[in-house]
């Protein structure tokens, strides 16, 4: 910047006026330059692993902190979505993995900074990677799913290179590195405020960011909202460059029709939770940008509790499958936005891949339903409750009276029963619900993970309540299988099971419908279903 | 004459205050075991992460001191308060005493310029349609008051967004207090009105007036109904006694008899129906809060209670009885300003 025939004092005026230019006061950027991105949820933490963190922390996340790799990204039919088998570095540089996929070693970026000038070296992510599955956290159940459990497994090996061992060749332990959860931190600044009760700084980090992050947060508002500033010298994404946008306000807007009258206005930039009702006239006014991508790691069900009569009787699960009201719900709820995980046709009786969530045979059949409930000993039929939590309410109210209605015609009396959320969620962990709807989401969509979490165990996730010892171990088995094609064999058998148990009936994939101004590019369905800021970009 | 009035006015407004605190451990209590006798698991909703199982659980059941016995939970409770620590929000992840701070003057921005209008919209309003019972003008008032309930305030505020930000583009976008692009005055009282001015920030100042309107509006027009319904009642009494009658009769100007001796005789009920409308807003602006998504404490509340977030709700009540006590002592000192004789006992 200054020349040699320059004198120091009028370098030092320089770089001074360069300096008071560059931290210029923020309204002297365009507007063309900030994202405004509403949302109906809000950012209660800075760190997504403080329990209770929602969604729209994890996204902020994504942008304040950087990761050791992240998920590279794909196009699915004309969309861009995050890409569950290309793990690509962030703060590493390259990674290896040991031929016998124990031991997989990372090197880091020479130039990587935290946010406060300090290089990124492996103590931090050592630090960082301990803490996470040390201190009590969210992070340490998610890496439990990919053997990542003490911090015996993280060594340093120089300043650059961190190597991380395992107990066995685990598929699911590199993707993991790439969630919300395991972020790195300046563990020098974290320290300083780490205390005797709370040795990982939890407190601290909860209302301050120590990353190595594309943004830094400029004000935090909880429940408000959030202000980045772009952090000019951060260049891990692809075109190693720093991000787009200069500025980016997340807002929380609770009602969605406010939303939408924003977006539309063009005084917001970008939303993903509309009404689908507001979706569709907007598409249809063809002002907007609408990229709607099936959530394809997220699934809604009609659940059944496998383990509470009637439901116990599996042809009485059997005929509510074809008694749904599938194309009608579908409507009602949806309107049709979304990918719909009925009304396959098996011309051989056999699940076609080894692949779930799977479309199943079921279609609305009422007299095949009654013979199912005649085999089940009650062809008169019975009483029970079907609920929904109130967040659900735009699309489970209709759904629940479709499915009240068709079921009535066999019979089957239906009392709909709406719960506030958090009574939702304590029922279903305790079990207490007969019949119910609800939806689930993996940030890693592997068929074993799908059926160990959510058909497995007397934990809250398993909806149905099924306890099926086959199905356990095979799903346990398939987690570590190397092989490609015992693994397709494992969840062809997997999904047959699935179809003859009919634990509890697999709706559909509902769409995220993203609405954005015609001028941003490079939306891109990620895994955790928020908008990583780091992927857009204006026009 | 004036002192022993004001004093007595005084003494009563502390003899007032005094009885209320009963009232308020009352409520205490009660809200604190009705948060807990209601079916639903905060800890279970919080641990809601895609892997979050038992241990998640039990951590913010600990957390939260869920892990202890209701009378042990209320004892731990009891102390806090009295320390002026209200717990911590699970949903924001901020105490709720800070929370509170920063929503409390948005509520009270919002509501009191919401019942100004009422009340400078209903007053006349009233005494119009008192002057001239059956009249067209009376019901026309009546019309517009019976309109101003029947349609709920999210509506009306739906549709005021709809006509004045969607449509014609006059109003500023509907989120929150301040413009998101403009910059927030120095925090002194917390009201942005009052902060601009004291910054002496007039564009600013305007700006936040701009978003303010919207939702005062749609909040006034709901109580528009009860303020001019009452001042009618009371001014039809006023109107017909003999005081009025000897006024008229010594040929005093339209304007005092109507403004000095009647209007001020009639006021007094008005004043408690007031009263009353502000608490009441206060609690029962949610709908108000949510759609032009106002950072205030009713809004703050119904998730927390959605959630089960025990200390948010906790905390609300205890300020809403908190408010309710002091505005009902407000209503006695106005009482005693207005009419001499209640102050006498």
């Amino acid at each position: 910047m200054c020349f040699v025939s320059f004198r120091p004092a009028s370098c030092v005026l320089a770089t001074t006026a360069l300096l008071l230019i560059a931290s210029a006061p923020s309204q002297a950027q365009t507007r063309a330059e900030t994202l405004r991105y509403v949302t109906g949820s809000t950012v209660n933490t800075l760190d997504p692993n403080i329990p209770g963190s929602t969604r729209e922390s994890f996204a902020l996340s994504m942008s304040t902190y950087d990761r050791l790799v992240a998920f590279g990204r794909k196009q699915l039919n004309g969309k861009w979505v995050f890409d569950l088998d290309t793990i690509t570095g962030e703060l590493a540089e390259s990674y290896d993995v040991s031929p016998d996929g124990l031991k997989i070693t990372f090197r880091l970026r020479k130039d990587a900074k935290f946010q406060d000038g300090s290089p990124v070296t492996a103590e931090d992510v050592k630090w960082s990677l301990d803490r996470c599955v040390t201190a009590p956290i969210l992070g340490k159940a998610q890496l439990l799913t990919g053997s990542l459990t003490s911090a015996d497994q993280f060594k340093v090996i120089d300043p650059l290179t961190i190597e991380v061992t395992l107990p066995k060749p685990d598929k699911l332990a590199l993707p993991n590195l790439a969630t919300v959860y395991p972020l790195i931190i300046n563990s020098k600044l974290a320290k300083e405020h780490a205390t005797a009760d709370d040795p990982w700084a939890t407190a601290w980090l909860k209302e301050h960011t120590a990353g190595s992050g594309a943004y830094v947060v400029e004000t935090f508002k909880p429940g408000e909202q959030v202000i980045l500033k772009r952090d000019e010298s951060w260049n891990r994404s692809t075109a190693n460059k720093p991000a787009f946008f200069k500025r980016v306000i997340v807002q929380s807007v609770p009602e969605p029709a406010t939303r939408a009258n924003l977006v539309e206005r063009g005084d917001a930039d970008l939303v993903v939770d509309l009404q689908a009702s507001d979706v569709q006239s907007l598409e249809a006014k063809g002002k907007l940008k609408v990229v709607s991508t099936p959530q394809y790691n997220a699934i809604t069900y009609v659940s059944m509790n496998n383990q509470m009569p009637p439901f116990d009787n599996v042809n009485v699960r059997r005929a509510i499958a074809y008694a749904l009201p599938y194309d009608d719900m579908f409507k009602a709820a949806l309107f049709g936005r979304g990918a719909p995980l009925f009304g396959a046709s098996w011309p051989d009786g056999k699940p076609p891949n080894g692949i779930y969530p799977f479309q199943q045979p079921v279609k609305l059949d009422l007299d095949k339903a009654r013979e199912y409930l005649k085999a089940a000993g009650l062809p008169e039929g019975f009483s029970t409750t079907f609920s929904f939590n109130v967040g659900q309410a735009a699309t489970a109210e209709p759904m629940a009276a479709l499915v009240k209605e068709s079921l009535g015609k066999i019979g089957i009396k239906v009392d709909i029963q709406k719960l506030p959320d958090a009574q939702m969620s304590t029922q279903i962990n305790e079990k207490k619900l007969p019949f119910y709807t609800e939806g689930i989401v993996a940030w890693l969509p592997s068929t074993d993970y799908f059926y160990r979490n959510f058909y497995t165990g007397n934990q809250r996730w398993n909806y149905s309540s099924i306890n099926n010892p086959d199905l356990a171990a095979i799903a346990q088995e398939a987690r570590f299988e190397p092989d490609k094609a015992k693994y397709e064999e494992a969840g062809r058998k997997l999904n047959a099971m699935h179809f003859d148990l009919m634990p509890q009936v697999m709706l559909w994939q509902p769409n995220q419908d993203a609405v954005m101004a015609a001028s941003i590019e490079g939306y891109t369905y990620e895994f955790h279903r928020q908008v990583d800021y780091r992927d857009v970009s204006r026009k | 004459m004036v002192k022993t009035g004001l004093g007595a006015t005084m003494v009563r407004a502390g003899r007032r205050l005094l009885s209320s605190l009963p009232a308020l451990f009352g409520v205490l209590v009660f809200t604190f075991l009705l948060m807990r006798v209601l079916p639903g698991d905060p800890a279970v909703f919080f641990a809601s992460g895609p892997n979050a199982g038992k241990e998640e659980i039990e951590l913010i059941r600990k957390q939260m001191g869920l892990d202890k016995s209701v009378p042990e939970q209320l004892v731990f409770y009891l102390s806090d308060i009295g320390r002026g620590n209200l717990g911590r929000s699970m949903m924001t992840g901020q105490p709720v005493l800070k929370d509170l701070r920063e929503r409390l003057p948005a509520s009270l921005e919002l509501t009191f310029t919401a019942l100004l209008i009422a009340l400078i919209a209903a007053v006349p309003l009233g005494v119009i349609a008192a002057l001239r019972p059956g009249s067209a003008v009376d019901h026309g008032v009546r019309l517009f008051c019976a309109l101003g309930v029947c349609v709920p305030t999210f509506v009306s505020g739906l549709l005021l967004i709809y006509v004045f930000y969607y449509l014609l583009g006059l109003a500023p976008d509907p989120t929150g207090r301040i413009d998101v692009f403009a910059s927030v005055p120095p925090q002194r009282t917390g009201f942005l009105l009052i902060d601009f001015l004291l910054a002496g920030d007039f564009e600013g100042w305007w700006a936040a007036c701009k978003q303010l309107i919207l939702p005062a509006v749609s909040m006034a027009l709901f109580v528009i109904a009860p303020l001019a319904r009452i001042t009618r009642a009371s001014m039809l009494v006023s109107l017909g006694s003999d005081f009025v009658r000897t006024a008229r009769s010594v040929g005093l100007s339209w304007h005092k008899v109507v403004v000095t001796y009647a209007l001020r005789n009639a006021i007094l009920p008005v004043i408690t129906i007031a009263g009353i409308v502000f608490s009441t807003m206060l609690g029962a602006n949610v709908l108000v809060e949510k759609v032009f998504s106002w950072p205030g404490v009713a809004s703050y509340a119904l998730d927390a209670l959605l959630s089960s977030d025990y200390a948010p709700v906790q905390g609300f009540v205890l300020l809403m009885a908190g408010i309710f006590v002091l505005v009902n002592l407000i209503v006695d000192v106005c009482y005693g300003i207005a009419d001499p004789r209640v102050s006498i006992e």
